[in-house]
């Protein structure tokens, strides 16, 4: 069911996991009014207080950082900070 | 008429006989519809051709014999009884084909059809309406994700009369979804058991088949949720019962009531989309029944009108109609107007439904808050407006005002209430922001939604979306909208008072959007100035959806309000004053809503004629004994007529 798609204005920048993963934990960190420090990477998101229907809003920010396009329920399939990390590194790599 | 005529009407009404003719509304009545209205330059609407055959077969409401007579639907009230005589009237005229998609065996090709339809319904009772339109929402799942042979197989059972419900809601836990505790366990067959409570559920007894949202995985969660529709002539016995009906405020008539579950079996085939998707395919179904919500307060908001200004006519007071002192006509053009703005919020967003379906995310919480608001102010004012005579249960309009200002409050609550929809707008401020910033505009498709002259395409479930990352194109408009108004003004086209009054509500939405761009997500309490900041945004977004109205239609509709933008510069004097409370006027500016008299020989040709209060011209209903009863005139208002 996904829709992943490559857009025409993907990044051609190579991201390495530790970059995806510190821009997630950034923006995960500035939502819930705590320093990255405080977030594990893998805790669940909705667990540590993000809201799951503002969640949603993530794919938003995630595709305007990556040039990539994502599913809204991103967050809900890939609950944690690592999860997301994965696949939001595999769809830069590999834009479908 | 004259034949240039008959053949363009002829041409729209094609689009909407297409739909009858899979139905059975209007079946073959589609000229005489257009006829009727006599000379008139301004094209016909089709979608009106539709809702006027069943306007028409539902009959006039004052006639006593019928069963939509008003006296008669508030002795069901009183008595909290089901309004089953009007509810199959609704049946036998075919109504329940256009819940159903054309591309699933039904009538539905345009949900701007079925809002008018429902409309034309609800302008007579609102608790028909919800107890008959609850079956759409029942079905609307499977019409999202259910597969080809799930929705073919529901269509049949709908369109033969099938009750179907939508058990979201459970006792403890109430709207919300992710707190649900019924649970849908797989069984060794492949099946599921259900077990637990929903409540508060509209048709919860009475219900051939429920779309429940059980929870599959222990643990919940976004994706801890499916839905199934059960079809309750399949369960065993013992393993179901109706939980008793709840007493309530308004809609007493409607069953209002629960369903517990105990060991149910269901088979596979009950699963609608994926297991685990129940929460996202119920977000993504609410961004159409939340809009289909509005036409029941555009009905409400029409009943409420024609009473207030039947007796604005009829009333004497110091020796002159009461109509006819300018405080008091001024309520009545106010009303008006904002219901004016409802129909074009609505029309827009229901066309979008379509045309920017990417967009409903937006689009239908900024509807669901703002028309039920809007319809509740419009009651409130006119209760005002007819003063002690609003209480009466009784004795003045049988009872009608004062039923259906209990009944609508229901509309804005149900379905997701105020808070839940401005909410929705609050998660997607930083969207909203980016994209009016970049007068971010899907251009084509705005187009498509805006003219009402042009079809629109089929609806595809599969674009609706959970987030709107282009924004929200009808807001992002605006300030192209008010350029194109000062250039119509600089060409004579359109009073420069208009142009200035878009100006100003483009200035309003500019500093509007940005402060939703300042606001900060938080994991808290959302603070109440958010909010704030999203009414406001629903009016600033109501004031382009009727900008773009007015632009893409102006063309081909030059009569009536029509004429000089009037029905704009009244609704955008409106939108600015609700956007201003309690502003006193600048020194020297005088009365700024002064347009709005001008509406009045409108408002009043659209009651004397009995047709509803709307942009487009509604089709006359030919009453059988019109011959019979005095002619209707502005001293004998059809509501106020002896029966």
């Amino acid at each position: 069911m996904s829709t992943d798609q490559a857009t025409t204005t993907a990044t051609t920048t190579v991201r390495t996991p530790e970059e995806v993963r510190e821009w997630l934990t950034e923006r995960v960190a500035y939502f819930l009014d705590v320093t990255p420090q405080d977030i594990a990477s893998d805790a669940l998101l909705v667990e540590i207080g993000l809201d799951s229907v503002y969640a949603l809003t993530l794919c938003g920010d995630v595709e305007e950082q990556f040039g990539i396009v994502v599913e809204a329920t991103l967050a809900w399939d890939h609950p944690t900070v690592d999860a997301l990390t994965t696949h939001i590194h595999a769809q830069i790599a590999d834009p479908r | 008429m004259d034949s240039g005529e008959v053949v363009d009407s002829g041409r729209t009404v094609v689009s909407g006989g297409g739909v009858a003719a899979a139905g059975r509304i209007g079946q073959g009545e589609g000229q005489d519809v257009v006829t009727r209205e006599g000379p008139r330059p301004t094209p016909g609407y089709p979608p009106y051709a539709l809702a006027g055959a069943l306007d028409r077969e539902l009959g006039d409401p004052a006639r006593t014999d019928l069963p939509f007579f008003p006296g008669r639907l508030r002795e069901l009230d009183a008595a909290e009884n089901f309004p089953a005589d009007q509810v199959r009237l609704l049946d036998a005229a075919g109504l329940p084909a256009h819940y159903v998609p054309a591309r699933h065996g039904g009538a539905l090709r345009s949900y701007e059809d079925l809002l008018h339809l429902v409309r034309v319904v609800a302008r007579r009772d609102l608790t028909v309406a919800i107890a008959h339109t609850k079956t759409y929402l029942g079905a609307v799942s499977t019409w999202v994700v259910g597969s080809a042979e799930q929705a073919r197989a529901l269509g049949e059972r709908v369109a033969a009369g099938a009750v179907v419900s939508w058990g979201l809601t459970e006792r403890e836990h109430g709207s919300d979804l992710l707190s649900g505790t019924l649970t849908a366990t797989r069984t060794p067959d492949g099946g599921y058991r259900l077990d637990g409570e929903k409540w508060l559920i509209n048709n919860a007894t009475r219900c051939d088949l429920i779309c429940v949202l059980a929870r599959t995985a222990p643990a919940g969660g976004t994706r801890g949720y499916s839905l199934l529709l059960v079809d309750r002539s399949t369960l065993a016995d013992g393993t179901h019962t109706p939980l008793p009906a709840a007493r309530t405020h308004g809609i007493r008539g409607a069953d209002i009531s629960g369903i517990s579950f105990t060991g149910a079996r269901v088979p596979a085939s009950a699963l609608l989309g994926a297991e685990g998707s129940g929460i996202e395919t119920v977000l993504r179904a609410l961004q159409i029944t939340r809009t289909l919500c509005a036409s029941l307060s555009l009905g409400a908001g029409d009943h409420a009108l024609r009473i207030a200004t039947g007796f604005g006519l009829e009333h004497q007071l110091y020796g002159k109609r009461l109509i006819d002192l300018p405080q008091a006509r001024r309520s009545l053009t106010e009303a008006y107007a904002d219901l004016l703005t409802a129909e074009a919020v609505t029309l827009l967003a229901a066309r979008g439904v379509h045309a920017l379906t990417e967009e409903m995310s937006v689009t239908s919480p900024t509807l669901k808050y703002l028309v039920p608001a809007t319809v509740d102010q419009l009651v409130t004012d006119m209760g005002q407006f007819l003063g002690a005579r609003s209480f009466l249960s009784e004795d003045f309009a049988h009872g009608a005002f004062a039923k259906l200002e209990r009944d609508h409050r229901i509309v804005g609550i149900f379905d997701g209430n105020s808070l839940v929809n401005l909410n929705a707008l609050i998660n997607q401020f930083g969207s909203l922001a980016r994209g009016y910033r970049a007068g971010r505009t899907e251009a084509d498709a705005l187009a498509t939604a805006a003219d009402l002259g042009l079809p629109v395409p089929e609806f595809d479930p599969v674009r609706l979306d959970l987030t709107s990352r282009g924004g929200n194109s009808v807001t992002a408009s605006l300030p192209a909208g008010a350029d194109a108004l000062r250039a119509l003004a600089d060409a004579g086209a359109v009073p420069v008072s208009l142009a200035d009054r878009a100006a100003h509500l483009r200035e309003v939405a500019d500093e509007t959007h940005e402060r939703m761009a300042a606001h900060r997500p938080t994991p808290r309490d959302v603070p109440a100035d958010a909010f704030d900041l999203a009414h406001r945004y629903t009016l600033c977004a109501a004031a382009a959806a009727c900008v773009q109205i007015f632009l893409h239609n102006r063309a081909a509709r030059t009569e009536g309000a029509w004429r000089d933008g009037l029905w704009l510069e009244a609704c955008l004097a409106r939108l600015a004053a609700r956007l201003a409370p309690g502003r006193l006027p600048a020194e020297g500016t005088g009365d700024e809503e002064a347009v709005l008299d001008d509406l009045l020989p409108h408002l009043l040709d659209q009651h004397t004629g009995g047709r509803m209060f709307s942009l487009l011209p509604f089709p006359l209903a030919p009453s059988p004994d019109d011959a019979e009863r005095p002619a209707r005139s502005a001293a004998v208002p059809q509501l106020q007529e002896t029966p």
